[in-house]
């Protein structure tokens, strides 16, 4: 499954930069995670809970920061096991300045399912994932407000 | 012999218990002490398993034990019934199919573990906390991909994921030359899209051991519980046969998947002598999808060649079989023996070539699904005749009257010598394609399809002239193809003291009706009522042995052994009749359920003579009591049912769905004995044979993931779908068996898909649609339309 999606965000790459890089308010905007805890630099352990259509489970993985460019991208490597399947998935993070000194925010990855979420849950996949897309960037611009 | 019975059509007896509730399923059958079992499987479809926790799991309350792939790496895999050699002469790569996986996973659903708990519920729950650590490993799906070099390898001894190749018919330089000099040749690519059989009742298992007698029982939703006995204990788990009952209850539906050994079956059977308790594992419709073996999946490039008159000069094929991970029990049959065989189809092709590669891949194996092998002949040959016939300007069904084999009976007209290894028995096959012509009303169609394109309606007419190969099989001719196995039939009959009958035959039914029509034929044979006679099946503690029931071989096999049995029976009962009678047996008659002393009116009834046999006090000497015989009957040829079927479609222009109009069926399927029984096979067969055109198919992802794993992204055919089927039958009785059947199971399936097909293209050719993969959905067909 491809996953893609760009905003605008009212806030300089540099604040966008230490927000997205800010765990507890990486957990906060990202639909379905409910945790993320650092255990070791940049890896964190995840725990998700999602539920589509007939598919529903709770995942715990792990994401891990990679290729950080200071503010301008980085790669998120996102593993989570569940008993309906597993997701792993390589989004490049992409940070982009505007004319304004607001922040195109954008991103480009794949995310690979396997067992009951790849089977029963694929047809709805795409569909789920512009949703989810949209609920991150809504959750982006209000927490952006209380910070 | 009477004719009370035979040609009627009768309500099929075994549908009260079926309609009413009472029918008695694998999974219906609950046994004192029983547990359960789970299978874990593989979320991958290739990796490596690294770790295996299951302390978690066996440490939770009600759970009994946990198998895994350790305990089974002394004991065999289950086997591959068929064996098929290179083109130079080795032997096939067969690779173990062990019940659990050791090492690596080969595709998503194999199985990696085992639970066996108190509940189905609990050996879920217990299968969820099991820990597998897997490496994941590159997968790939497609036939011909798996054959590039670099493709991830199935099997690591097999470096090229090569089963084996194959090639039958001519010469290929002879073909090479007729092709040479053909006036025009047809080429067409063709992918024949995998199915999931999809029968109603989920595969299910008990096993059960019984310490006294030192016996195990399976019970196993099969459609040959002795072909599963023989593997499993002879190729799988070494137990004496004789130690050994296999009982295959009520069965909801088989379409072929039903026919192979499965590893399940086998760690039912064995977890029981282990645990001293039955063990029941109950597939579901998940796991289904995932397990049950598939169908289809053939990659082709066909060519046909013609003379300028139109006659076919040559047919040069190639194709790529996918079997998926493993080689199920009749996978290497199907593409070839079953396949190649019947290329001939229904046209005097004199030259004809097909070279096959089996390949492995990261998939559910696939095996015979209704028609196995034949509806993928069928579907090459026709849509080349149909495609031809557009290129070349010729009227489709003229091209196939030009081309048809010439009536033949078999009796007065030897039978049909094809180029392709088989000897076709009797056959009339313009004869259903000018019925088919005559009920659709052809002149007049060609006139009401113009004046549709006028109004912008996309009317098509699609045809479809098939024969296939059933009674499977004669013993020698598939053991010189490699059967490790004589497909004959067994039946008993057995005369009860009071003239009532029990039959048994080796003949399985699972919706088939045997309950009915076989009644019906010992009924008339013997010239008593129906409701005197019962037919049992599927045990084989009660039926002495039995090769089960596909390949549409039930009548044609399993109903002439009953027939040689009523013979054996009639032949004794002469000579008690006679004793009785003070005559020789050369002088009764027997007619109507009694035997009379021919120009008088003295006779005996069948009741009578029976109470005689097992009352023996005035009684021939020299001849044993009881009126109790078996027989064995090894078919002398394949029988070939055919018939013409054609599909009249409308192509919706705006949004590419195709909406069955007409679909017109003739069928010969040899002498019938029950009419609806046929009519509702025929049906039946239609219905999945158009699915496949329209509907259903399978989708792998890139990494080997089932995306149409669930009725919601895999489509079955509906009743919506269908049009009312309007059938006729032509009767060219089979000249070498009792009965002159040549079986109807699947029929229906062979010759309904590439008319469906062709009749799309046939609506949508002016519009530059050349070519489209099935199944056709709106989607396909709208882009091809509109060509994006």
């Amino acid at each position: 499954m491809e996953l893609t999606g760009s905003h605008v965000l009212q806030a300089p790459v540099q604040k966008i930069w230490d927000l997205i890089l800010n765990p507890e308010f990486l957990a906060k905007v990202t639909p379905g995670i409910s945790r993320l805890e650092q255990e070791s630099g940049d890896l964190y352990k995840a725990i998700a809970e999602i539920k589509i259509g007939p598919v529903h489970g709770k995942f715990e993985g792990s994401a891990e920061l990679t290729d950080k460019v200071e503010h301008e991208s980085f790669v998120l490597k996102v593993t989570q096991n569940s008993k309906i399947g597993n997701v792993e998935a390589d989004i490049k993070m992409l940070m982009k300045p505007t004319e304004n000194n607001e922040t195109e925010l954008s991103f480009d990855g794949v995310a690979n399912m396997s067992g009951l979420l790849a089977r029963t849950g694929n047809r709805v996949m795409s569909g789920v994932a512009n949703t989810l897309t949209k609920q991150f960037f809504s959750n982006f611009e209000k927490e952006l407000q209380n910070h | 012999m009477s004719n009370k019975y035979i040609g009627q059509s009768v309500k099929r007896v075994e549908d009260k218990r079926f309609i009413t509730g009472q029918g008695r399923y694998t999974d219906d059958i609950v046994l004192p002490r029983m547990v359960h079992a789970y299978i874990l499987r593989s979320p991958y479809a290739h990796a490596r398993i690294k770790s295996i926790d299951t302390s978690e799991a066996l440490a939770m309350k009600g759970v009994v034990t946990i198998y895994t792939g350790k305990d089974f790496e002394n004991i065999n895999g289950v086997p591959c019934g068929w064996q098929v050699n290179f083109k130079d002469g080795t032997t096939m790569r067969e690779p173990k199919h062990p019940l659990l996986v050791l090492d690596k996973v080969k595709h998503a659903g194999d199985g990696v573990a085992m639970v066996v708990a108190e509940t189905k519920e609990i050996a879920a729950d217990a299968a969820e906390a099991i820990n597998v650590k897997y490496e994941v490993l590159k997968a790939v799906t497609n036939p011909k991909e798996a054959l590039a070099p670099g493709a991830p390898l199935v099997h690591d001894e097999y470096p090229d994921n090569v089963a084996f190749d194959w090639q039958i018919g001519n010469d290929k330089a002879e073909v090479d030359a007729a092709m040479a000099s053909a006036h025009h040749i047809t080429k067409l690519d063709f992918t024949n899209n995998r199915v999931v059989p999809n029968a109603m009742e989920p595969r299910s298992y008990i096993g059960d051991y019984d310490t006294a007698y030192d016996r195990y029982t399976l019970y196993t939703s099969t459609q040959n519980p002795h072909l599963i006995r023989l593997l499993m204990c002879a190729f799988v788990l070494g137990i004496p046969e004789h130690k050994v009952r296999v009982v295959g209850p009520d069965v909801g539906g088989g379409f072929g998947s039903k026919i192979y050994h499965y590893t399940e079956e086998a760690l039912v059977t064995w977890a029981a002598k282990q645990l001293r308790r039955p063990i029941k594992w109950t597939s579901d419709r998940s796991e289904a999808f995932l397990t049950d073996a598939h169908g289809r999946d053939h990659v082709s490039t066909a060519e046909m060649g013609f003379d300028k008159d139109g006659h076919i000069v040559g047919l040069r094929i190639k194709t790529y079989a996918n079997l998926g991970a493993y080689l199920s029990t009749f996978a290497s049959a199907v593409p070839t023996y079953l396949h190649g065989t019947l290329l001939q189809g229904v046209y005097t092709t004199p030259k004809i070539h097909l070279d096959m590669t089996c390949v492995f891949t990261h998939t559910t194996a696939v095996d015979a699904y209704r028609g196995a092998g034949r509806p993928e002949a069928t579907y090459l040959l026709e849509r080349l005749m149909d495609v031809s016939a557009h290129e070349m300007g010729i009227d489709p069904a003229e091209l196939r009257f030009k081309n048809f084999i010439p009536p033949f009976d078999g009796v007065n007209q030897p039978g049909y010598q094809t180029q392709v290894a088989l000897q076709y028995d009797s056959g009339n096959y313009k004869a259903v394609l000018e019925r088919g012509l005559e009920m659709l009303g052809y002149a007049d169609f060609k006139e009401k399809q113009a004046e549709a394109r006028k109004n912008g309606k996309l009317l098509g007419v699609g045809f479809s002239t098939y024969i296939e190969a059933c009674g499977i099989a004669p013993s020698a001719v598939v053991g010189a193809l490699g059967a490790r196995a004589g497909l004959f039939e067994s039946a008993q009959v057995r005369v009860q003291p009071t003239g009532k009958v029990s039959v048994y035959t080796g003949s399985h039914s699972h919706g088939q009706g045997h309950e009915t029509s076989f009644a019906q034929v010992v009924a008339d044979k013997l010239g008593i009522p129906l409701a005197d006679v019962e037919i049992i099946h599927g045990d084989s503690d009660s039926v002495a042995f039995g090769m089960g029931t596909y390949g549409s071989r039930s009548l044609a096999v399993g109903g002439s052994a009953i027939v040689k049995s009523i013979e054996k029976v009639l032949e004794k009962g002469a000579k008690i009749a006679a004793h009785k009678l003070e005559c020789s047996a050369d002088d009764l008659d027997f007619a109507d359920g009694k035997w009379t002393v021919k120009g008088t009116d003295k006779s005996i009834g069948f009741g009578d003579v029976a109470l005689t046999a097992y009352v023996p006090h005035v009684y021939p000497a020299n001849l044993e009591p009881g009126l109790d015989f078996s027989s064995f009957y090894d078919p002398a040829n394949f029988t070939y049912p055919f018939g013409c079927h054609i599909a009249v479609v409308e192509v919706d222009a705006e949004t590419g769905k195709v909406t069955i109009k007409r679909f017109v069926a003739v069928d010969d399927v040899g002498n019938v004995i029950n009419p609806m029984i046929v009519e509702g096979q025929i049906h039946g067969g239609l219905a999945q044979g158009i699915g496949q055109a329209l509907l259903e198919g399978v989708i792998y992802d890139e990494n080997g993931q089932l995306t149409t794993g669930t009725f919601m992204d895999y489509a079955m055919p509906r009743a919506d779908d269908l049009p009312m089927f309007e059938t006729d039958r032509k009767t060219t009785p089979c000249p070498h068996n009792p009965l002159g059947v040549k079986g109807a199971g699947e029929a229906g399936a062979i010759g309904s898909t590439p008319a469906v097909v062709n009749a799309v293209m046939n609506a949508t050719w002016h519009l530059g649609v050349s070519d489209l993969e099935m199944p056709l959905t709106p989607q396909r067909v709208w882009r091809a339309m509109n060509h994006k």
